[in-house]
């Protein structure tokens, strides 16, 4: 479309040029149709204007009537003032766009350059945002006007630069090195997820053995229940060939999130991450975990739970925090999806923290224990401490008592053979058969079907 | 000069380095309990230790600085 900008006003009739400073259109990505808006900052500095805005809330409605992604490329100096209202109306034709368009079909943003003032609310309401580092800058207000305001001296980089979004706020998923590896990313993305909410996610031949089992899995996660692990290293063994997508990656690092394959099927994979908070749950990974389940429900992709929890991160700082609404993102988002879910509990589950990572009470379809798992109510320490209080302080011998209550307790606890007996698990697997197990649940599960009350839509805790 | 911040609250169980040494980005400078679990605390960036400030024994509170690198 060579659509421009109709403004006269403030010298615009001369800086005016075909586009209005985006292209819009569509191609093929791996044979798959998409819708692609990209900005361009060599055209009046990419500002979105009337025009520009309309295209991209165009592209937006298009592709969501066509079923198929939409991918951005952002790269604006922002919204174009010279065109006064009429800017801030069409930007809100983006914004609607995003937000019916959302959970129909995949929405993806690349920051491939500043995205600024009220237009980073258009990446912010899709699915994924890739950053590129060092060109890339998202904020809503930016330094001058912090400084007019507050006083603060901050740099752009600084108040929202791909390590600010990717470490501290949450907002970037992925960060590249540069231009085309961001593209690069995009594809392999697109790879894992379906076309649309109608449709299933691609699934490839896959040249890894479903049968493959893992010697060595047990000794990726030590024993030692105080000894931490990188649990990426146990999911990249389960997955197809090694390979592990995994988003926001260096934010609430104490869950992982991520795509891989299981004989060929797309699923998200989560876990409790002991090398960070010990794995402990908190306000940020609530955050990162429930969204992440949100996307695979929407779009027909099994999510597979790994856990090794030790409860909910203590302190005034949580609370106040709100931990408590927070954390009940989590248990909304999995007891709202529908797909296909799986568990598999590695080492630890206590207490409330183990609900919000998908129990059988939570819809999980199939819940797996390694052999070595202790499930509780709380770990055997605290446990002991409460339940045996005035034997110990009354003992003659206060630590000898402890210690025998301890192991009394840990023997009761640990091992797949209650929770199995109690039906709190399906059934325990050996680490070495993880693999073999969890492709057989999820494709005995592929027409899972769950229906849910009917209304207009739950609140979910925000 | 980087601090070395303790990711949560917990006791310092030992630590792994002493003022001098050469530490590369992600070294475990020291081990914490916590949550029933040891933590690494490493070092944010390559460089040398300049200053260790606690003890093996020690609570420390979350963010609070247990090093220095230089």
């Amino acid at each position: 479309m060579l659509a421009e900008t109709p403004s006269t006003d403030f010298g615009m009739a001369e800086r005016k040029k075909p586009t209005d400073g985006v292209v819009t259109g569509y191609g093929k990505i791996d044979g798959r149709t998409v819708y692609v808006f990209g900005q361009d900052f060599t055209v009046i500095a990419g500002t979105v204007g009337a025009a520009h805005a309309e295209k991209i809330a165009y592209c937006i409605e298009t592709a969501r009537k066509i079923g198929v992604p939409v991918i951005g490329l952002y790269d604006s100096a922002g919204a174009r003032i010279q065109e006064g209202l009429d800017v801030t109306r069409a930007i809100g034709k983006i914004f609607f766009q995003n937000s019916i368009t959302s959970g129909t079909v995949p929405q993806i943003s690349a920051i491939m350059g500043p995205c600024i003032g009220v237009a980073a609310y258009s990446p912010a309401l899709t699915d994924f945002i890739i950053m590129v580092k060092g060109t890339s800058q998202m904020f809503i207000t930016g330094p001058s006007v912090i400084r007019e305001v507050t006083g603060e001296e901050v740099s752009m980089e600084e108040l929202g630069g791909a390590k600010i979004h990717s470490e501290i706020s949450g907002v970037a998923d992925l960060v590249t090195s540069n231009d085309e590896e961001c593209l690069q990313h995009i594809r392999k993305l697109l790879a894992y997820i379906p076309s649309s909410a109608f449709q299933v996610p691609p699934r490839v031949v896959s040249t890894d053995d479903p049968n493959r089992r893992i010697e060595d899995m047990e000794n990726l996660v030590p024993e030692d229940p105080k000894k931490p692990y990188d649990v990426r290293r146990v999911i990249r063994r389960l997955a197809d060939n090694d390979e592990f997508f995994e988003l926001k990656p260096k934010w609430a690092r104490n869950l992982v999130t991520g795509f891989g394959r299981l004989h060929g099927h797309s699923v998200g994979f989560i876990a409790n991450q002991p090398l960070f908070l010990a794995g402990s749950l908190d306000v940020d990974c609530s955050d990162k975990a429930s969204r992440f389940i949100r996307f695979c429900d929407a779009f027909s992709i099994p999510i597979i739970t790994l856990v090794d929890v030790p409860g909910y991160l203590p302190g005034t700082k949580q609370e106040r925090a709100g931990i408590i609404r927070h954390g009940a993102k989590m248990l909304y988002a999995y007891s709202e999806a529908s797909v296909p879910k799986i568990t598999l509990y590695l080492r630890k589950g206590y207490g409330g923290a183990k609900q919000a990572m998908c129990t059988r009470e939570m819809g999980a379809d199939q819940l797996f224990v390694w052999p070595g798992v202790e499930l509780a109510v709380m770990g055997a320490a605290g446990a002991v401490g409460v339940l045996y209080k005035r034997e110990i302080e009354q003992a003659a011998n206060p630590e000898e008592m402890r210690r025998q209550k301890l192991e009394e307790f840990s023997e009761r606890f640990s091992g797949p053979f209650e929770a199995v007996a109690k039906q709190y698990a399906h059934n325990a697997v050996r680490p070495e058969e993880t693999r073999v197990r969890l492709i057989q649940a999820l494709e005995m599960l592929t027409t899972k079907q769950e229906d849910r009350p009917r209304k207009k839509h739950g609140l979910m805790p925000v | 000069m980087t601090p070395v911040t303790a990711p949560m609250v917990g006791k310092v169980l030992n630590i792994q380095v002493k003022v001098g040494d050469r530490v590369q980005e992600d070294d475990t400078i020291i081990v914490m309990e916590a949550m029933k679990m040891e933590i690494p605390v490493v070092a944010p960036v390559t460089g040398t230790i300049q200053e260790i400030k606690v003890a093996a024994g020690d609570m420390v509170e979350s963010e609070a600085v247990v090093a220095l690198i230089e």
